[in-house]
Order: structure tokens, then sequence, then C-alpha cells
């Protein structure tokens, strides 16, 4: 049977290519393949979600509160369905499973920025998988953004109006760029639908084959070896094979984290539709986007409103600025990390951070950057318990921006230095130690 | 290369695969850009969409008095929402609340207390003015503000608005004041007597709000 399939389908050669994929040893390598696994749980609760919603904002009568025959009690059929998956068995722990996966894929992937960025493994050959993770990024929080609208209730309204309303704020298209993506004038008749379309079919889409792309590449080009590679066998790629001994522990990895996930969703819970109601007019105390987009909203809210000019008749305000403008930069910059670097050598072996401090300052002090404008996301919180006031919130916030990511940036410096004394000092220890086994 | 220019009668392989992908991008980029088009829905103003008119009734738009009218009782230094609500084609009562942007804000504070840059005029007695809810920022329902009584606060980004002085910024990232709506009394009860005095959200900038009146008079005629 092996040999009949084998003279087909070459089952042999995908073995040699890809099943014998080398995986290094080493924890960090797990963040990836969480999510990956992140991708997987929710394309599945996914799927399951989308049988029972229905994407449409028209109104229907509530049956779990209907009204009377006068006054009929009429919420989006969206909404209405959200509450009806929350009242099946298992509905409510199935929205808050996708919920909470996302909300995990959105961290692994971004601490998996993190070790690659800080053991240099985006460097030569491995731009490409940079780009596209930033790519895979960056339609992951958008995925995440359109997941949001969908129960349309007053929350998820709210939210769309802000993101309606960046959308309207670019120069010269904007309205017409905000109408084209939501269906028309903000509340659009058919803009859930069209959010449904981008979160069910579109970027889920983009979000497969880029993550196709990812993988063929990394199986490609391999994994960064870590530093014991090294020593064990130089320039010879030590692992362990996909088959057999990578699989068992990638179904535990799985399983705990599948595990994990459930606990949480079965005690934490998200997002209560119920609690928001239907999209109303009265406006949510303290609403806040999800904590990867924190830094945005920061960012806007310490924006002075009078920043915006006119440019060749195009109206160029503080929201252009703050939550395009801005994001762009941020993002820019970090599609840039490779080509920052000069070396011409393919790199084999993850890099120790501390052997590269500037590096590690300046990944350090960016995370500074964005932790501040998170803070600052909490500015009427501040206000409100006292911390700051009306007047001197803007200027504090101003000053976080640029002076705790300078200080983390020399901190480092310091900290790396005292790292490497004291290992100088065991170096010189084992020299003499060593001299005087002899 | 040759030196020599091949006079071939027939159009060669390279040219014809070359016109071949030039007509299918043209084709393709036309017909892209006409589903883009589609993309964009048409956009009717209909009664319910239309900005509050003259004439039209102030309702609770929140609350157990949902639908029905604002009295002056019913108003304090605290925040009340209202919808504008106007005649249809066929003279029925219809809430404009079709757009969201025509939410309005009510308050009503002591003799006095209401200075200029408010246009007084367009206050009743001097204490009761009604503006734009929405925040000229990010389009945000505007609420009480938690700390300074009689203030009003963003919570989208926490923009800061003084509905005593015409609404003016007083912190935070909106860029001018919210707009504010003539009003009268009518017997008990409280009606638009015009149009926003400056240009609400969405619009960004007065002419784009004058051009929009032009063209809610042009449908009423």
């Amino acid at each position: 049977m092996n040999q009949w399939l084998d003279e087909r389908l070459h089952i042999s050669r995908l073995n040699d290519k890809f099943l014998r994929k080398a995986f290094p040893v080493h924890h960090s390598f797990f963040l990836g393949e969480i999510t990956l696994f992140s991708l997987i749980i929710l394309i599945l609760t996914g799927i399951l979600l989308a049988l029972s919603y229905e994407p449409s904002n028209s109104l229907v009568v509530n049956s779990f509160d209907p009204g009377t025959a006068d006054a009929p009690n009429l919420i989006p059929a969206a909404y209405h369905s959200a509450l009806k998956i929350n009242a099946q068995p298992f509905g409510d722990m199935l929205r808050r499973i996708h919920h909470w996966t996302a909300n995990i894929m959105v961290a692994a992937s971004v601490i998996h920025m993190m070790r690659v960025y800080f053991t240099g493994a985006f460097k030569k050959p491995r731009e490409i998988n940079w780009w596209i993770g930033m790519l895979l990024l960056i339609f992951a929080a958008l995925t995440a953004v359109t997941g949001y609208v969908l129960p349309y209730d007053n929350y998820a309204y709210q939210t769309l109006k802000v993101i309606y309303s960046i959308a309207a704020s670019i120069p010269w298209v904007g309205e017409w760029v905000a109408q084209a993506a939501f269906a028309g004038k903000f509340p659009g008749d058919g803009v859930i639908p069209r959010v449904y379309g981008y979160h069910i079919m579109l970027l889920p889409g983009i979000l497969l084959g880029l993550t196709a792309a990812h993988m063929l590449i990394m199986i490609k080009q391999k994994h960064t070896q870590p530093q014991y590679a090294k020593r064990i066998a130089y320039k010879k790629i030590v692992g362990v094979p996909l088959m057999t001994q990578q699989t068992p522990i990638m179904l535990m990895l799985t399983l705990l984290f599948a595990g994990i996930v459930v606990l949480f969703s079965a005690f934490i819970p998200v997002h209560p539709v119920e609690y928001f109601g239907p999209p109303s007019t009265t406006p949510i105390e303290n609403i806040k986007p999800d904590w990867y987009l924190l830094w945005v909203f920061g960012a806007l809210a310490i924006i002075p409103g009078d920043l915006g000019f006119s440019l060749l008749g195009g109206d160029i305000n503080s929201e252009f600025l703050g939550a395009i403008v801005l994001p762009t930069l941020i993002l820019g910059l970090m599609f840039a990390v490779p080509m920052l670097d000069r070396s011409r050598e393919n790199l084999y072996y993850a890099e120790n951070p501390t052997n590269h401090p500037v590096r590690l300052g300046l990944g350090v002090g960016f995370m500074m950057l964005l932790i501040v404008w998170s803070v600052a996301g909490y500015k009427p919180e501040l206000i409100s318990a006292g911390i700051l006031s009306n007047t001197n919130a803007n200027t504090v916030l101003w000053i976080a921006t640029f002076l705790l990511p300078a200080l983390s940036f020399f901190a480092v410096q310091g900290i790396v230095r005292g790292i490497r004394s004291l290992r100088e000092a065991d170096a010189r220890d084992r020299a003499t130690f060593q001299a005087a086994d002899d | 290369m040759t030196r020599f220019k091949r006079n071939d009668p027939e159009i060669t392989r390279r040219k014809f695969i070359n016109v071949a992908m030039g007509t299918t991008a043209a084709v393709g980029g036309v017909s892209l850009l006409s589903t883009l088009g589609a993309a964009n829905p048409v956009f009717r103003l209909t009664p319910d969409k239309m900005p509050p008119l003259k004439g039209d009734l102030l309702v609770h738009a929140e609350g157990s008095k949902e639908g029905r009218p604002v009295r002056l009782e019913d108003l304090s230094i605290q925040l009340v929402r209202a919808w504008p609500m106007g005649k249809n084609e066929n003279g029925e009562d219809v809430i404009r609340k079709g757009d969201p942007n025509n939410i309005l804000a009510l308050y009503r504070f002591p003799q006095g207390q209401l200075v200029a840059p408010t246009n007084l005029e367009a206050t009743i007695n001097g204490q009761v003015v009604a503006y734009s809810d929405v925040c000229t920022h990010a389009g945000c329902s505007v609420s009480d503000s938690d700390v300074n009584a009689g203030e009003m606060r963003c919570p989208c980004h926490s923009g800061q608005y003084d509905p005593k002085r015409g609404a003016v910024v007083t912190g935070g990232p909106p860029p001018r004041p919210l707009a504010q709506l003539p009003i009268t009394q009518q017997g008990e009860n409280l009606v638009v007597s015009g149009f926003f005095l400056t240009y609400p959200y969405p619009f960004t900038s007065k002419e784009e709000w004058e051009s929009h009146i032009q063209e809610v008079e042009e449908q009423l005629a």
C-alpha cells in the first residue's frame, strides 16, 4: 500500500522535504506554533458561530422581550442572533473561546515577533518572512476589529462609528472610502453584511494565504539555530524532526493551550452583549479598543485637536494624523527593521540579545513608547482618579512619550554592561582555574 | 540583436501576447473600478435622515420617556438627549434617527449662566440651549463630565466641552465646538427654529454644510 501510494503521490518525497523538517529545541520557538494553533481554533469556532449568526442589521422583533403589538421591541437581526447564540447550549462559551483565542493569537504573534527581533532572526535571508509576518500581524488586527463589530451591540456600534470616522478622515477621498468600505453613510443599511463578508471570507482568506507563505518560506529557509547547535555541530541543522518527534510535542502543546483557553473562557466572560444592549445614542463610558490597538487610541487622546491644516483642498485633521499617519509611521518603522541591518552574510544562529545592546535598547524603548501611549488611553480615568488634571494631562503624557523610551534605552545599555562584565569575570575565573588545574 | 529590422507581414507572437496582456489588464482594471464603484451605494436623503429642520418637535431619545416630547421641566444642568421629530411626505410623524448624527444635547442653566459665545438669541430665555451631541472629533455621543457638573466629556478620546459657553472645547482632541441648534418654545413643547448655526459633525467645512442645507431645501421644495 505504501509503495502503491508512493508510486502515485511520491509520499517519500513529501516525507524527505517536509515531514522530516528539523525543529530547534527551545521553548521560545513554540510562540509561532501557538499563533498557528490559535488561527486553527479561531477558524473552527468561527465556522460554528457563523452557522448560527444572522448577518443583517435590519430590525426584527426581539423574541426574548417582544414588547407589545403597538410598540414591538425592535433590535438589529445581528444583535438578536448574538443573543440567540448566547442562549444556545455552549453558545456563550463558543463566543468566549473565539474571543479569547483572538486575543491570544495577537499576543502570541507579538511575542513571537519580539523573539525574532531580539535574536536577530529577521536578518538575511529571512527579511521576506519578517515582512510577511508584519502583514499577518496587520491583517490579524483587522480581522479582530471586524469581528468586534459583528454582534452589533451598543459597544460594537460605537466602535464602528469611530472606525468609520477614522476612514472618513483621510483627506480628499475619505468620505468615499468610508462609504465604500462600510456600505454607505454611517450606519448604512448593509453595514453588517459588508463587515461579515470581510470577517468570514476576505480577511481569513488573506490570513490563510499569508500563513501558508510564511510556513513554506520557513521550511525552505529553516529555523535559525539556537546557540547550543553551534557547539554541538557547527553549520549542521540540529533539532527534532516533525515526524515523529515534534508532532507529539505539538499535539501536547495544542491540547494544553486549548485547555487553558477553555479554562479562561469558562471563568472570564468577554463582551457581554446583553449588558451593552442594542445600538443606541447613549455612549458607553470608558469605551476602549482591545489592548493591541490601545496605543493608537491613546495617541488620539493626547494629540491636540487644532493640529489640523488644509492642503490643496484636502483637510488634514488630527484624527487622520493620529489614527492613520502615526500608525503608518510606526508600522513602517517595523517593516524597515531588516533593512537597517547591513550584514551580507546569511544568519544561521540566533544571536544573544546582550551581544547587540543597541538593537536590544531600541526594541525595549519602542515597546516602552507603545506602553506609554497605551497608558495615555486611560487619560480620562487618570483624570477622574485625580492622578493627572485636565490642564497637565497632555503635557505629562507627552513628556513621558519622549522621556520614558529614552530612559529605558539607557537603562538597557547599563544592564547589558553589567551582564557583560559578569560574563567576563566568569571567563577570567574559568581561565585561572583551568590554568591551576593544569 | 540584428542590424536589420525584420519586416514580417504577420504579427509576432511576442507582440500578440503583449497586446493581449495589455487588453486584459485594461479590461480588468476598468471592471475592478466599476466593482469598487458599486461597493458604494447611492445615498437617498429620506425624511428620517434629514438634519433638524425648522418646526421639528424635540422628543426624548432615551429612558422611559423615549419618543415623547421634551418639556422644559425635564431639563436641568444634566444632559438630556433628544431627537428632532418632523413629518414625512404623508404628514406622519417621523423621528429623524435614520442619521445618528442628528442626536441633540439639551441643557437648562439658571438665568445668567449661559454666556457668549453661545448664541443667546437661539436659546429659550437664555436658559435652555440645544447642541449637536456628536463629538466633532470622532463622532461619538458626548456625555456629562464626571468631574465638573454642567460640563461635557466625550467617552471616546476624552474631548471636553463647556455647554455654558457655546460648547467650546476645553480639553482633548476635538477640533471645534459642538454646533448649536436654534430652538424656541411653542406652548409646552420645544421646537427647532432653524438649521445648526455652525457646521455639525460629520461635515468638515462650512461649504459642505451649506451645500447639504441646499440639498435638503431642494428636497423639501
